[in-house]
């Protein structure tokens, strides 16, 4: 048993190098995602209501909720953070000092490796999938309806938007650059059950993800990917995304240098954990939504 | 032997203190936290209809409005409703076999609408309870909607379909 879901969102940090690396991307969703922290806060601000007992009964059937494991918010969690604890090694405790101050990348290079393609590729295709399998036991839909997903996707606001958003700018274009989309799926079409089952990532979701075996997987994988690469696509040219407007905007409290960006998405990597954040808050907001409904 | 004594009064003082600090404070929350883990509490009933038999009595929305669907779970379903793109309310249907103590506030209440129990509840909530078993409610998210508009948009659902679908 994790700890109480009032506790996480609690404990939820109001600054950190997770939010300040998001509020760099508001100017791709501009207003979406404002970090809303604090259990109590979330339901005031979610329902719009504030008489204490009545945010206390909404709390109350919010508990209850997540703590039935047949209603899949547990699952849900346990992936985003599953998720995002398989590369914190490099996390809070080496840049406790540097908050409100410029971190220099430079003096933490020889604590980063930068992911080879493959690895980067499958990291990005497993935290797509995550979000699709999420999103399913959130809403309470079948685990593998990636059609429900894709669609709702032009309707994701808030937390979870700015969660894709993140997707996009730290797990694709600034690893595997402007090409991304080709990339992975040309990296994908090459990938083995057997490069898969050799993730550390995979290996610890695998029995999350859709599929009896690890072909099957593969192949859900795969489809997932394709059937979001469109609207990852839109969403870069929309916002006319590249890199350097990234980088531009993550320059202002990071050191970047434009010859080490493998560097930089290693260190966004270690260093912060936008899945886990965000994901807590969506799934605080589903909860908080059905009690207020219930009671 | 005087300051000895003292100082490991001091000293256990002192680390009482510290490891007060490190548990959490208590929460108002503690107790449901504590309710709901127990073996045998679920937060939904076996008898509960599936979330997916709920839609079909949602409202159908005309012109500019557009319902989203949102959860679809035991006994449950709920619905974004929204107008030109905002998001202006929520609209759900509960099997309250999920949480009984929900019909209270309809027992409590004289008014009616349609012939179903009506009542309100905090500043955003206006619900009814449909054949003693289903709260359809509706909540605002948006100033500009309304306790009236919530009423209106509760009598758009189908209430008496609904009431049909009531089974022991």
């Amino acid at each position: 048993m994790s700890k109480p879901i009032f506790e996480l969102v609690d404990e939820l940090p109001e600054q950190n190098m997770t939010v300040r690396a998001l509020k760099a991307l508001d100017f791709l969703v501009p207003g979406e995602w404002n970090n809303l922290v604090g259990f109590k806060e979330t339901i005031r601000t979610v329902t719009g209501e504030t008489d204490p007992e009545l945010v206390k009964q909404i709390g109350d059937r919010a508990i209850w909720l997540f703590n039935d494991k047949s209603e899949g918010y547990q699952r849900a969690l346990w992936l985003y953070q599953t998720i995002d604890s398989a590369d914190s090694a490099l996390g809070a405790a080496a840049l406790a000092n540097k908050v409100g101050e410029k971190v220099p990348l430079l003096g933490f290079m020889s604590k980063l490796t930068p992911k080879a393609d493959q690895a980067q590729t499958i990291d990005l295709c497993l935290k797509l999938v995550v979000e699709v399998v999420a999103f399913c036991q959130i809403n309470g839909i079948p685990g593998d309806s990636i059609g429900d997903f894709v669609k709702s996707l032009a309707d994701y606001s808030g937390e979870s938007l700015m969660r894709m958003a993140a997707l996009v700018c730290f797990d694709a274009l600034i690893p595997l650059g402007p090409d991304f989309i080709q990339g992975t799926q040309a990296k994908l079409n090459s990938l083995s059950p057997q490069d898969l089952e050799n993730n550390a990532v995979f290996s610890q979701v695998k029995q999350l993800i859709p599929g009896q075996s690890t072909p099957k997987q593969l192949a859900f994988i795969g489809e997932s990917f394709d059937s979001v690469k469109g609207w990852m696509g839109g969403f870069v040219n929309r916002n006319d995304l590249s890199v350097a407007k990234v980088t531009g905007k993550l320059g202002q409290f990071i050191e970047v240098s434009d010859s080490k960006l493998d560097y930089l998405a290693a260190f966004l990597d270690v260093t912060t954990n936008y899945y886990e954040h965000t994901g807590t808050q969506t799934l605080a907001r589903r909860l908080i939504e059905r009690a207020a409904a219930e009671i | 032997m005087m300051p000895r004594t003292w100082f490991t009064s001091f000293c256990l003082a002192v680390l009482l203190f510290l490891t007060s600090c490190t548990a959490a404070p208590p929460s108002e929350f503690d107790q449901a936290q504590q309710d709901s883990t127990q073996s045998g509490a679920a937060a939904v009933a076996d008898t509960a209809v599936s979330g997916g038999s709920l839609n079909e009595y949602f409202p159908q929305p005309a012109e500019d409005y557009d319902l989203v669907y949102a959860q679809e779970k035991t006994g449950f379903a709920q619905a974004k409703l929204k107008q030109a793109g905002t998001e202006v309310a929520v609209l759900s249907i509960a099997d309250i076999r999920n949480n009984p103590d929900a019909a209270q506030k309809y027992a409590d209440s004289a008014e009616t609408l349609a012939g179903y129990p009506l009542a309100a509840q905090g500043n955003t909530g206006t619900g009814v309870l449909v054949a003693d078993r289903f709260q359809v409610k509706v909540q605002s998210r948006a100033e500009s909607f309304t306790e009236g508009d919530r009423q209106d948009w509760l009598e758009q659902f189908n209430l008496d379909g609904l009431a049909a679908l009531d089974s022991p």
